[in-house]
């Protein structure tokens, strides 16, 4: 970690406990993904205040 | 040359900091941070925030720096026209906060950088959207690194909004006390069992509480060691993350106020005449900045706000602000701002030196100062004398409209009806009395079919 981050304490507790769901975490976000995938398959939609913020933030 | 001032709550961050020079706000960039800087600027990022609302806009300035020493750059960000703080946010306004800090720690991500901090002090309503006002917030992202900012975020974001959520909307206040977020231990135990249900909250809550606990003592290039985290990880905490918060609700129901103008006491007639009132004198004065205090949900707010002026609508009442910020948010209203503030006890200075986060009244003046249907809550129920309550207007602002509602008005006769009447002062004359001392009466009206009197007054020259 350079300095420029190190000016805020991380807390080795919040980074221990990141590191420890990192890979359940990863495998959530590739199920999630496909369970979009899935979905959009069949034709559901999304919610318009959800598909509003998507639009805004996952588009690209 | 022009003296610069450093503001108080710029002194954490080494990259930079905020000064004044001739009341404009300037942001110094320093050398240490050139390298970020210019990946933010360069990499596309900066733009992509900006043009989705998420980032509040600046230029390079040739403004001299505050410390020529150590500067890079010197910027000059666009101003926000009322700070506000996390504990005069509604449930729904910190919400969105906590979502737009994701949504901009997962854009970086995409251009190579990561969030550095993730206070919700970052965040301001900018035209009417949660954005970051903090430039120095973005570090390079380097591959198998944690989030940095990720307990700062649990305590600013997610603790307060489980409380709010699960246990009770007051406790977003906690925040007036804990100016780094709400410890995680503590919200681990103030919240109601059945949270522990809740796979998000059990991660990043209850669970995060303990290890923090648990490895206070280890160091952290031993809790590292040589572990990493993939970015495919970090998005799935942050996706983790949006999707506990957005599954969060706060229904503002059987607060006080929330239902008030559907039993108010007066006429349609009489509701219309007071909009007009305010609507002409608003016209006339054309102020920049309006408070509106104890707005309710801010149907006189909005007047001000659709007649060009930016407004600030307080209210005590965390529904009726909830409410009030759904509609503005739903009409994409630019220049209306719904917060939450006990008048009889306004936000204090906060943090180091009293000098992080400013008092109610340090962010003002405003131009021109809403009292409507007030003074005799204030009054009756917080016995504020008439001369005090012109003293606390006076220091608002320039202009003021003010409703005076008398004793034989049905409203006043139910704050009355619970209490002895030691108020032998509170009629019209000593309203006109005590607000005279201070202010010249410009415009005064009596509202058609009521018993109420509207006032719009200057403040005296002398004061």
């Amino acid at each position: 970690m350079g300095i420029v981050l190190r000016y805020l304490d991380p807390g080795s507790g919040s980074i221990l406990l990141q590191l420890l769901v990192a890979g359940l975490a990863a495998i959530g976000l590739a199920l999630g993904t496909r369970w979009s995938r899935i979905k959009r398959f069949w034709g559901r939609k999304k919610n318009p205040a959800e598909a509003e913020e998507n639009e805004e933030d996952d588009e690209e | 040359m022009m003296k610069s001032s450093r503001l108080g709550a710029s002194f954490r961050d080494p990259s930079g900091f905020l000064f004044r020079c001739k009341d404009v706000l300037f942001r110094q960039v320093n050398q240490s941070y050139a390298a970020e800087y210019n990946q933010l600027m360069e990499s596309g990022l900066y733009t992509r925030l900006v043009e989705t609302g998420r980032l509040v806009p600046f230029v390079e300035s040739d403004q001299p720096p505050a410390e020529e020493k150590t500067a890079f750059k010197v910027l000059r960000p666009e101003q926000v026209p009322f700070i506000s703080y996390p504990y005069e946010w509604s449930f729904g306004q910190w919400k969105d906060a906590a979502l737009a800090t994701l949504a901009i720690q997962k854009q970086a991500l995409k251009f190579g950088m990561t969030l550095k901090d993730a206070s919700a002090y970052n965040i301001q309503f900018f035209h009417g959207k949660a954005a970051l006002i903090d430039t120095l917030s973005f570090a390079r992202y380097q591959d198998g690194q944690p989030w940095v900012a990720y307990r700062q975020f649990c305590q600013h974001f997610l603790a307060p909004l489980a409380l709010m959520a699960y246990r009770d909307v007051r406790l977003g206040q906690l925040l007036r006390i804990h100016i780094d977020g709400v410890p995680l231990d503590l919200a681990s135990s103030l919240l109601p069992g059945r949270t522990r249900w809740i796979p998000g909250l059990v991660v990043h809550l209850h669970l995060h509480a303990r290890a923090q606990k648990r490895y206070s003592e280890v160091s952290l290039a031993e809790a590292r060691s040589d572990r990493t985290m993939s970015r495919q990880a970090m998005l799935g905490v942050i996706e983790n993350l949006r999707a506990t918060i957005r599954r969060m609700e706060w229904k503002p129901t059987g607060t006080e106020w929330s239902e008030y103008y559907l039993g108010t006491n007066y006429s349609t007639a009489a509701f219309e005449h007071k909009q007009r009132l305010v609507g002409e004198w608003l016209a006339e004065i054309k102020p920049g900045l309006v408070w509106d205090l104890g707005a309710n949900t801010g149907v006189f707010s909005r007047i001000a706000a659709e007649a060009g002026s930016f407004t600030v609508a307080f209210d005590l009442d965390p529904g009726a602000v909830e409410q009030s910020y759904r509609a503005g948010k739903l009409a994409k209203e630019q220049n209306y701002l719904p917060l939450l503030l006990d008048l009889t006890n306004p936000s204090p200075a906060i943090g180091w030196h009293n000098r992080e986060r400013d008092a109610f009244l340090e962010r003002g003046p405003a131009d021109l100062v809403l009292g409507l249907a007030l003074v005799h809550h204030l009054a009756i129920r917080n016995n504020v004398p008439l001369p005090q309550m012109a003293a606390f207007f006076a220091d608002c602002g320039e202009w003021l409209i003010v409703e005076f509602v008398p004793k034989s008005d049905s409203q006043v006769g139910r704050l009355l009806r619970s209490r002895e009447d030691i108020f032998p002062d509170y009629t019209r004359a000593g309203f006109e009395a005590a607000f005279g001392a201070l202010f010249e009466v410009a415009q005064v009206s009596k509202v058609v079919d009521s018993e109420r009197w509207l006032y719009l007054m200057k403040k005296k020259e002398e004061l």
